[in-house]
């Protein structure tokens, strides 16, 4: 009797756990499933958007895919995951993660190195594969990301971190060691460490089921990206008539074309009673690829299209913060990314902290703001992690200067201290300060930042010499360490999820650094063996810096992993916080300049919207219009 | 193309220089001759003063800037812009042509950018000559392989897509610190002078090499021959000034494409670096986004500075062919 | 004569490996940066880039990859004929992206060339037969004024009159006529052939008007007069026979190299064309992308230069000889 009672209350005890754990996930606000007219929103119509291009990392393809927006359309349309979003705002908890396919968010065994998942009832893959979603099909997404040929581009957040996955697996077949699935509605993880964000990471697209008929045929990066099966509320034109029998007779789904346009319809074996989070208002939605930009725009004002992510152009913008007709359609939310400019702690100038710091002091980032169309645009940064990631450091501003516009008397103060200034009048008297070569992008609004930047740091001697490069040459060239940048300007960096770890991570660990490859850009900890390993030019740079070594650079790797180890919630976060302070004061990489909001302009015909804050864009399943079109009279197939 | 000697000059009946009938014939140099059938194009010779003014703008325009106008190329005048970072100061007292985007006075950019077409156009022309008279008089003269070589050197490069080309040298000297060529080749004005000079000099060269083939086999390069020249000092003495006259005529016919073609560079971002003024980078900021919605005057300006310039060269290059060719008949 | 048809063809041959070549040198083995870089996603790890170096082909030593790009294009790859390969930026075959792109450009190309003869040429031969006429020289004026004029000034010029503040004709991008019907096809095909024929226009006007006039000063003209024929018959028969051919062989190198993307005029318009492509190709790093786009120009210009000298050889045969 005893022992029965000590079991219920043991079992009790475990489900009030669960719960805690589980947070804020659940039913939101907001009418709950079914079609047809709820709480007054009408359902049906469809969602036309357009972009200038897709911008893709994977050709769409979840194992690997990488941009914010793809995981936007993954999570409201096509993917549903153990766990995901309730595709809200941040302040409605959308950054919070809510059971999907899973029953709730886990059972996570005492010693916190085994999760355990129990999969919904009706929860089915679309046409033509009519068939429920198995463990298996769970299961198969990991051994995607484990298979090396197919370039999990985020496959870090699990190798290393699930027992058997180590990322070099050579076939997407072969199971993982740490992954057991008992039944078809069961799955268990086994973990290599207690991981506090284990469920921000099985929110993530790549961790989503993936049927091994139609996937298994694909071995190379990005193939799988025009075959993409849902289980979700909608799925993608012509996915139904794709003939599964065998890998030979798949043909590319008909209503993607990665140069022209992607639509969605709904999926007929979706079951809203399965599906808290998603309202599924619309019967589709259209994304057309449109190379004119004011095009795009001026389709939105004459509302021949719905919807438009991305900031206008100046002229456009300056008509929806004018009109006050237009001013309700045009949202600004926060883009949990921040804006900053790169300093190469192996090159001089920069090389000196104290010229870090001046730069601090001298950037006019109230100009930097206005020049890229003003307050909408996003909030003057003044420190790494956005508030919206690490509210901590809501009023931390350890460079303030007056209106943000910059202070040149304490920029002085500072460059007077650095070695490159031997008469201490406050301006670089060093000829290495002569020619500072600083890449930048080619384009709005970056190149309003040139002018702005050149005026800034001329006034404490140093010569910019600023190349504009197109984005991806802009990155390539900050990213292959022989370059040796000093300083650039052309790089954000927005969450992967909204943990400070994932955040800071890349960007200040030694686990960024990398020849040709890294995000590490400020060269935070390098260490002699990579310095050689590099090349000759780096290993130079590096013990000029370092006085051969003598002086290493600051590591904050220490630092990060004390961090992780902390319970999550509020000790967690303090200590993220204090390590914010750290890279700011005294080792200085960065100076962060704005931290972006996502906007986004809405036709007449759009009558509800929501924010998504965990992929940074709108909310499709949250998301109505009133125009009564249908696929039909919108695909142009 | 033929060759004004000294013996038109003393054909009966035929008054050259408004020389009456019966008065003493007065002999010319084929310059003078062409020197005062120049001046007989009025047009020729007011593209030509528009020139040496533009040229001397250009030279004197820091005195411009700061003695004149008062404002730097590069100073910003963040206050004529609105919360919006767009110009809405036009052409006014203080600004006489308006702003940019960043501020910037206009009026001053446009000055300044005369001295980077200038220059590159000028430059650049000078060294495709320059390329083209070495290799198509090399070409011409000493035939064989050398002959085959060049020639198929410049058909390759006629043949070459120019634009794409010129993106993707200048995106790849770019990138490093120290340009191309071990530093030689920076970006900028450097980088734009040697990709256009790469890729005009083969128009010299083959209106070269068919000139130094005529040339060639005439009898006096035989005599000289004969009397024991070497090559090089036929080359020098006989050859090259021959190829005076079609060298300029097709070297003013390509100055002017020249400056269209750095205006295209600097419009696709390839060219000069942003800070130095350029017409083809201001152009190119007005029609980004349809600004010039919003700033009519940072696309007018700019232009209408490309347009007159090149049409004046073209004007002074018509006046220069048409002076030089004796076929012309040269009305006032 | 096939001799020379064989030789030149030979040389055609041999223009485009080198052209090929040398794009390979300034695309891929030029930049100091790994192209590969940019497809590895946020955090490109070590193993990452090298996996996609692996299968971008990337991995093998320049000349081997040469060599097998050329033998993929005569022998075609998984995607068809001729093998163009696939699209970094979307590991989609490039054949259709670029076919479609192509198709863009030969409108925007033969409706320019359309305009510019219809324009150019009776300016030119009008000019021609009044010369110093009030006709002669505000046509001459007007042609020196459209050979000054870039298109990336006249393109914002006249969107900013016509559209902009007028209001007569739309924006910029392309409408294809069979999804979006004729009418609204032309309507946004009418500035960027203008404009791009405008240069062409004043040039084929000046030269049409320069060759004819040296040509009616020829002997056979005086001799064509003195035999009695009227003056229009001597234009008609003899002026404009010779005059107009060196203007055949110049459009005929005129629309080669406009096949190749007029570059500029579809960026400023938002035309996709080939062009445009390839701009966006060298600024992504889409290298196949550029080598096909590269290819497909070279052969553009050189077959136009074939064409054209064949022809020349043909009614002149002294040419055979050089």
């Amino acid at each position: 009797m005893k022992k029965q009672l000590m079991v219920v209350a043991f079992v009790a005890s475990l489900a009030l756990v669960a719960t805690a754990c589980g947070g804020g996930g659940g039913g939101t606000t907001g009418p709950t499933g079914g079609t047809g007219a709820t709480g007054g929103i009408p359902t049906g119509g469809i969602l036309r958007e357009e972009t200038t291009d897709f911008g893709f990392t994977n050709a769409f393809d979840p194992t690997g895919e990488y941009l914010g927006a793809a995981w936007a359309y993954y999570g409201n349309f096509l993917l549903r995951g153990l766990v995901s979003y309730p595709w809200l705002p941040g302040e409605k908890g959308g950054n919070q993660p809510v059971p999907d396919l899973a029953t709730d968010l886990g059972q996570v065994s005492a010693d916190g190195l085994t999760i355990t998942f129990t999969l919904k009832d009706g929860v089915m893959w679309q046409p033509p594969l009519n068939r429920p979603v198995t463990s298996q099909d769970v299961a198969f997404a990991f051994q995607r990301i484990n298979t090396k040929s197919l370039i999990a581009q985020y496959g870090n957040y699990y190798c290393g971190t699930i027992v058997g996955m180590d990322c070099e697996g050579k076939s997407q077949e072969d199971p993982i060691e740490g992954i057991e699935t008992p039944d078809e509605k069961t799955i268990i993880f086994h973990l290599e460490r207690p991981t506090g964000d284990i469920l921000y990471r099985l929110a993530q697209p790549a961790a989503a089921p993936v049927p091994p008929e139609v996937a298994g045929c694909f071995d190379k990066a990005g193939e799988y990206g025009r075959y993409v099966m849902s289980n979700g509320p909608y799925m993608l034109l012509g996915s139904d008539e794709l003939d599964i029998s065998s890998c030979d007779t798949l043909e590319p789904i008909k209503g993607f074309d990665p140069d022209k346009f992607m639509y969605v319809v709904r999926n007929p074996n979706y079951d809203q009673a399965t599906d808290d989070n998603r309202q599924n208002y619309i019967d589709g939605w259209s994304l057309v690829i449109n190379t004119n930009l004011d095009d795009i725009y001026n389709r939105v004002l004459n509302g021949d299209i719905d919807i438009a992510h991305g900031a206008p152009p100046a002229a456009i913008l300056q008509q929806y913060l004018t009109n006050p007709d237009l001013q309700d359609n045009l949202k600004t939310n926060s883009g949990d990314r921040t804006w900053y400019i790169t300093m190469n702690l192996i090159v001089p100038p920069f090389d000196d902290v104290h010229v870090r710091k001046a730069a601090n002091y001298i950037v006019d980032k109230a100009a930097m703001l206005q020049a890229t169309g003003g307050p909408v645009t996003g909030d003057i940064a003044t420190t790494i992690e956005p508030p919206t990631v690490l509210p901590d450091l809501a009023d931390y501003d350890p460079y303030a200067t007056p209106n943000h516009a910059g202070d040149v008397e304490a920029a002085k103060a500072e460059m007077a201290q650095s070695k490159y200034d031997k008469n201490g009048d406050g301006v670089c008297d060093d000829p290495v300060c002569d020619n500072v070569l600083m890449i930048n992008r080619n384009y709005d609004p970056w190149t309003e930042y040139t002018p702005i930047l050149t005026e800034n740091f001329k006034q404490i001697g140093i010569n910019l010499k600023v190349r504009e490069l197109d984005v991806s040459t802009a990155y390539t060239t900050i990213q292959t360490m022989s370059n040796l940048i000093p300083i650039a300007a052309n790089a954000g960096w927005g969450k992967d999820y909204a943990s400070p770890y994932g955040f800071d991570f890349f960007l200040f660990n030694t686990a960024g650094l990398s020849c040709e490859g890294a995000v590490n850009y400020s060269n935070i900890g390098l260490d002699e063996a990579l310095a050689k390993e590099c090349g000759p030019k780096v290993y130079e740079a590096w013990k000029a810096a370092t006085d051969n070594g003598k002086n290493p650079l600051p590591n904050v790797d220490q630092d990060m992993e004390e961090c992780v180890a902390k319970p999550f919630g509020p000790e967690y976060n303090a200590c993220w916080a204090a390590l914010d302070r750290k890279l700011m004061e005294e080792i200085v990489p960065w100076v962060p300049y704005r931290w972006g909001s996502q906007n986004t302009v809405l036709a007449d015909s759009v009558v509800a919207w929501e924010y998504d804050q965990s992929a940074g864009w709108t909310a499709y399943s949250r998301t109505a219009v009133n125009n009564g079109l249908t696929m039909d009279e919108v695909a142009q197939i | 193309m033929g060759q004004v000697t000294d013996e038109e000059v003393a054909e009966p009946g035929r008054t050259l220089g408004g020389a009456e009938p019966g008065s003493t014939i007065i002999g010319r140099t084929p310059w003078q001759i062409f020197w005062m059938r120049f001046r007989k194009d009025r047009v020729a010779l007011a593209a030509g003063a528009f020139l040496i003014l533009l040229a001397a703008a250009a030279v004197a325009a820091p005195l411009i800037a700061r003695g004149l106008v008062h404002h730097d190329p590069n100073a910003l005048f963040r206050d004529t812009l609105n919360e919006y970072g767009l110009p809405v100061v036009g052409p006014s007292r203080e600004f006489w042509f308006g702003v940019d985007t960043s501020g910037r006075d206009v009026f001053v950019r446009t000055i300044y950018g005369a001295r980077t077409s200038l220059v590159v156009a000028l430059l650049s022309t000078g060294f495709a000559v320059g390329l083209g008279i070495l290799l198509g008089s090399l070409a011409g003269y000493l035939g064989g392989w050398v002959d085959t070589v060049i020639s198929r050197a410049i058909d390759l490069t006629l043949s070459l897509p120019v634009l794409l080309f010129s993106i993707g040298i200048a995106a790849t000297c770019s990138i490093t610190a120290e340009g191309c060529l071990g530093g030689l080749v920076q970006p900028g004005i450097s980088l734009v002078t040697a990709i256009i000079a790469l890729f005009t000099w083969p128009y010299i060269g083959r209106i070269v090499r068919g000139q130094v083939l005529t040339i060639r086999n005439k009898e006096f390069i035989e005599a000289a021959r004969a009397m024991g020249a070497g090559t090089g000092r036929i080359l020098l003495r006989d050859v090259l000034p021959n190829l005076a006259a079609p060298v300029i005529v097709y070297g003013t016919l390509i100055i002017p494409s020249n400056i269209l073609f750095e205006a295209a560079l600097s419009f696709l971002g390839v060219g000069i670096p942003p800070t130095t003024p350029s017409w083809g980078r201001m152009i190119s900021d007005a029609a980004r986004g349809q600004l010039y919605t919003v700033a009519w005057w940072m696309l007018f300006f700019p232009g209408m500075a490309l347009v007159f310039t090149t049409l004046a060269f073209n004007l002074v290059g018509d006046g220069l062919r048409d002076a030089l060719d004796p076929r012309t008949q040269v009305t006032g | 004569m096939l001799r020379y048809i064989v030789r030149r063809l030979l040389w055609v041959a041999v223009t485009l490996l080198l052209i090929t070549f040398l794009t390979y040198l300034i695309f891929f083995v030029m930049p100091p940066t790994d192209p590969a870089v940019n497809f590895a996603g946020k955090q490109p790890t070590p193993e990452l880039v090298a996996e996609v170096r692996k299968q971008f082909g990337l991995d093998k030593p320049v000349l081997i990859q040469y060599a097998l790009f050329v033998k993929r294009i005569f022998l075609g790859d998984e995607y068809g004929w001729p093998g163009l390969g696939f699209s970094f930026n979307t590991r989609s075959a490039l054949k259709p992206i670029i076919y479609e792109r192509f198709l863009v450009t030969l409108q925007l190309a033969l409706g320019s060339a359309i305009l510019w003869l219809l324009v150019g040429v009776p300016i030119g031969i009008l000019s021609a037969l009044r010369p110093r006429s009030i006709f002669d020289r505000l046509a001459m004026g007007f042609a020196l004024f459209g050979v000054s004029t870039p298109v990336f000034f006249l393109g914002p010029v006249l969107l900013y009159v016509f559209w902009f503040k007028l209001g007569w004709l739309p924006g910029t991008g392309f409408y294809s006529i069979t999804k979006y019907g004729p009418g609204t096809w032309f309507m946004h095909m009418i500035m960027p052939w203008s404009v791009l024929a405008l240069a062409f226009a004043a040039f084929y006007a000046r030269m049409t008007r320069g060759n004819l006039i040296e040509v009616m000063g020829e002997d056979y003209i005086r001799t064509a007069r003195a035999k009695g024929l009227t003056e229009r018959r001597v234009v008609a028969k003899h002026g404009l026979r010779a005059s107009l051919t060196p203007v055949v062989t110049m459009l005929g190198l005129d629309l080669g190299g406009l096949l190749g993307g007029a570059l500029i005029t579809e960026t400023v318009f938002n035309l996709k064309g080939l062009g445009n492509y390839a701009v966006e190709s060298v600024f992504s790093g889409d290298l196949y992308a550029i080598l096909d786009v590269t290819i497909i120009a070279a052969f553009a210009v050189t077959l136009a230069n074939l064409i054209v000298d064949i022809i020349y050889a043909f009614l002149d045969p002294r040419v055979r000889y050089t």
